[in-house]
């Protein structure tokens, strides 16, 4: 049978596959990818687009949780210090009634009492970054102002409402409670309980210094309340930081399984294409220049 | 007859026939890499013996001609995967140039909704930062501009296909015109003598060459050879060549009709044209509607959750995005907010509220209107573009596998082969000495009769 004779464009074509092997190879250690561009791999492509969008959201809610923590955190020790103030304003309420004070001593009690409101109020007006905690939504102006026309003496300038922070796909966590519901509750209001204990401890009255010591005492709870909240928020943001610290390790572990090359086999695969390569390159040169003319005794 | 002038003429007509061979073989080598060049050998006959009484006298060799080596049957099958092969190439590098477009490079569609779903998930902790709103405003800018340039990217392709079915059609006119030139010189008495020789080579080369460029049928009538497009559009009959022409139809695309005026661009298939015309009326279109009912849904989604809720200026939350009224929603799709300020974070009109932050981001990656999540959407369109993109490679690889095979086969019928040219050399070499040592000694033997009886020497 006859053969094809002009073989050149076989081992032109054998020795481009190669070379063609060896350049995939070589950009797949390079970038350390499998697949660089969708038709490497359509379906895994695809996927990838979720997964990145998936990775990027995990890290954006990771730093979401890193600045709430932080709000969270200066509002709870706002709050427990606020404790501490009212628990000393309600010793004092109890000094005030137990009628061995003269009226200086009472005047000089009212005065403390009245210092604590000022202070519980400047706490409660506390802002990190420009954003008022207690303020409700309204976060933009101090929540507590002084205004005279009010029984307390001041004025709440936030709303009633909440926010709460997206920090996962369908999950926010509620991370404040307005001043409305912790210092100014209607039926049980901080600020209203220090002003009419400053009053009464001024005027005298006993009876209801003793009145308005519970209602104090009472408004503690309402505080306390407030800190069960912050700290319930703070145990949510931290252990959703973990869970997403363990996302991110699955998403990537994912992306490196979709479109991450494996080193040693790609490293094998390469030496072993660098292999054949050589060899097609040495058949070829062996091959090319053979006829039956180098054999042949030229005509003397 | 017999005799020492039979016997000169014999070995004259022994010289002829190695002279033509040597002359073939010559050829043959010159020849060895001419494209579309069909090795010929010397078409060699033994004349009719000379009877004279009893004595039987040989007649000789007579030259009939030179016949090319051809195999028919290969050509119509290499031509036939040709334009296969050509047609999925076309669609190959217009692919590959494609689905640069979807590959996750940070400019693409899929990156800029990642930057745009984080801003807002960004908001959600820092509502009332008008940096933060600004660079949600950026991102969806970005996002709108990953969109416009996708689309533009697309339609760029479509445009590159459009102008390749022009030079194509330009193409195919002058090979046909050629190849009807190449059928005039080829007349029955050419064909009977040489078998077709180089015009015949020739115009298979233009045959190739053309099927490379559209899908060809051919067969053979009174006329010659009639060449016609796979559904029966004629392009050569025998001596006459039919052009066909480019029109702009009502999309703004080339139309391809045929001599008649028939409009035939729909039923072309196969070759450099018909893979044209594939991608920039079906390929690439699948993908412009497919971003096209991205851009819209997406927009609408994030539209409607913005009017859920109120701005940093205490209004209603007006549309993110705005969508042409006409033509492409991708490539039209901008941003209709011009500050941070008109994103609808807040749910109760109070400027640090977040509470619409929920209803945007549920936008960006809950269910738009067709069920799918927007990643989703976008993640079929790069899955359809790679495996678009893939297929094409894998069949030209097949197809180009199985031409190389048969350009093999048909090489081992007609190629030339220099060991056996080389060897045909020596073997005509031999035979034309041979055949003048005949001539030199008839030669003596004539002057050895004419010498007779002349000698001194009885």
């Amino acid at each position: 049978m006859r053969v094809n004779p002009n073989f050149v464009p076989d081992i032109v074509s054998d020795l481009q596959q190669s070379q063609s092997t060896l350049n995939t190879l070589l950009q797949e250690v390079a970038t350390g990818k499998s697949v660089n561009q969708p038709s490497d791999n359509p379906s895994a492509s695809s996927q990838m687009v979720q997964n990145s969008l998936e990775s990027s959201d995990a890290a954006t809610y990771t730093q979401n949780i890193s600045s709430t923590l932080a709000n969270v955190q200066s509002a709870s020790s706002v709050l427990s210090s606020i404790v501490t103030q009212l628990s000393q304003a309600v010793s004092l309420g109890t000094e005030g009634a137990n009628g061995t004070n003269n009226s200086t001593d009472l005047a000089d009690l009212s005065q403390q009492v009245q210092s604590i409101l000022s202070t519980v109020v400047s706490q409660a007006n506390t802002s990190v970054e420009g954003v008022y905690l207690f303020g409700g939504t309204a976060s933009g102006a101090a929540p507590y102002t002084v205004n005279a026309a009010s029984p307390s003496g001041y004025k709440y300038n936030g709303n009633s409402d909440s926010n709460s922070v997206a920090v996962g796909d369908n999950l926010s966590v509620q991370v404040n409670l307005p001043g409305s519901q912790i210092f100014s509750n209607s039926s049980n209001s901080v600020i209203g309980a220090l002003s009419s204990l400053a009053s009464a401890l001024s005027s005298g009255d006993s009876t209801q210094i003793e009145s308005a010591t519970a209602a104090v005492d009472s408004s503690i709870n309402n505080v306390s309340q407030a800190q069960g909240f912050y700290s319930n928020a703070e145990s949510q943001l931290n252990s959703q930081e973990t869970f997403l610290q363990q996302e991110t390790v699955t998403l990537s572990t994912q992306q490196n399984n979709l479109v991450g090359a494996d080193e040693a086999t790609v490293a094998t695969e390469l030496s072993q294409a660098e292999t054949d390569n050589s060899a097609a390159l040495a058949a070829a040169a062996k091959v090319l220049p053979n006829t039956l003319l180098d054999y042949l005794v030229p005509p003397s | 007859m017999g005799g020492l002038n039979t016997t000169l003429l014999v070995a004259t007509q022994g010289l002829s026939a190695a002279e033509a061979a040597l002359d073939s073989a010559s050829n043959n080598i010159s020849n060895a890499n001419t494209p579309g060049y069909t090795r010929e050998q010397v078409q060699l006959s033994e004349n009719p013996e000379y009877l004279n009484g009893d004595t039987v006298t040989g007649g000789g060799v007579t030259v009939n001609g030179v016949a090319s080596v051809r195999a028919q049957l290969l050509n119509l099958q290499i031509q036939q995967q040709t334009s296969l092969q050509s047609s999925v190439n076309t669609q190959s590098s217009n692919l590959q140039s494609i689905q640069d477009l979807f590959s996750s490079t940070g400019g693409d569609i899929g990156s800029m909704l990642n930057a745009f779903s984080s801003s807002l998930a960004a908001l959600s902790a820092n509502p009332a930062n008008s940096s933060v709103q600004d660079s949600v405003v950026t991102a969806g800018q970005n996002l709108a501009q990953s969109f416009n340039s996708t689309a533009s990217g697309l339609e760029g392709a479509q445009t590159a296909a459009d102008q390749q079915v022009t030079q194509t059609v330009a193409q195919i006119n002058s090979l046909t015109s050629q190849i009807a030139q190449l059928n005039s010189q080829l007349t029955p008495t050419v064909m009977s003598q040489q078998n077709g020789g180089t015009i015949e080579d020739q115009r298979d080369q233009l045959v190739q060459q053309l099927s490379g460029l559209v899908g060809i049928s051919i067969t053979q009538s009174s006329d010659g050879e009639v060449i016609t497009t796979a559904n029966g559009s004629p392009l050569v009959m025998g001596n006459r060549s039919f052009a066909l022409q480019t029109t702009t139809g009502s999309d703004g695309f080339q139309q391809v009709l045929d001599a008649n005026g028939n409009n035939i661009t729909a039923s072309i298939q196969g070759g450099q044209l018909g893979g044209a015309i594939q991608t920039r009326d079906q390929i690439i279109p699948g993908f412009l509607d497919s971003l096209n009912a991205l851009a819209t849904q997406f927009a609408d989604s994030v539209n409607g959750a913005q009017a859920k809720g109120t701005d940093s200026t205490g209004a209603t939350g007006q549309p993110f995005f705005s969508i042409p009224s006409s033509g492409s929603a991708a490539a039209g799709l901008s941003v209709a907010l011009t500050s941070g300020s008109q994103v609808a974070i807040s749910s109760d009109g109070s400027t640090g509220s977040n509470g619409n932050i929920t209803n945007l981001l549920a936008a960006v990656n809950g269910n738009m209107s067709s069920g799918q999540t927007p990643a989703d959407a976008y993640g079929d369109i790069v899955y359809d573009v790679g495996s678009a993109a893939s297929n094409a490679t894998a069949q030209s690889t097949a197809l180009g596998d199985n031409i190389t095979q048969l350009t093999n086969q048909q090489s081992s019928v007609s190629g030339v082969n220099l060991d056996e040219e080389t060897t045909n050399l020596i073997r005509y070499q031999t035979a034309y000495e041979a055949a003048a040592r005949v001539v030199s000694t008839i030669q003596l033997l004539n002057t050895v009769t004419l010498e007779m009886g002349t000698s001194q020497s009885y």
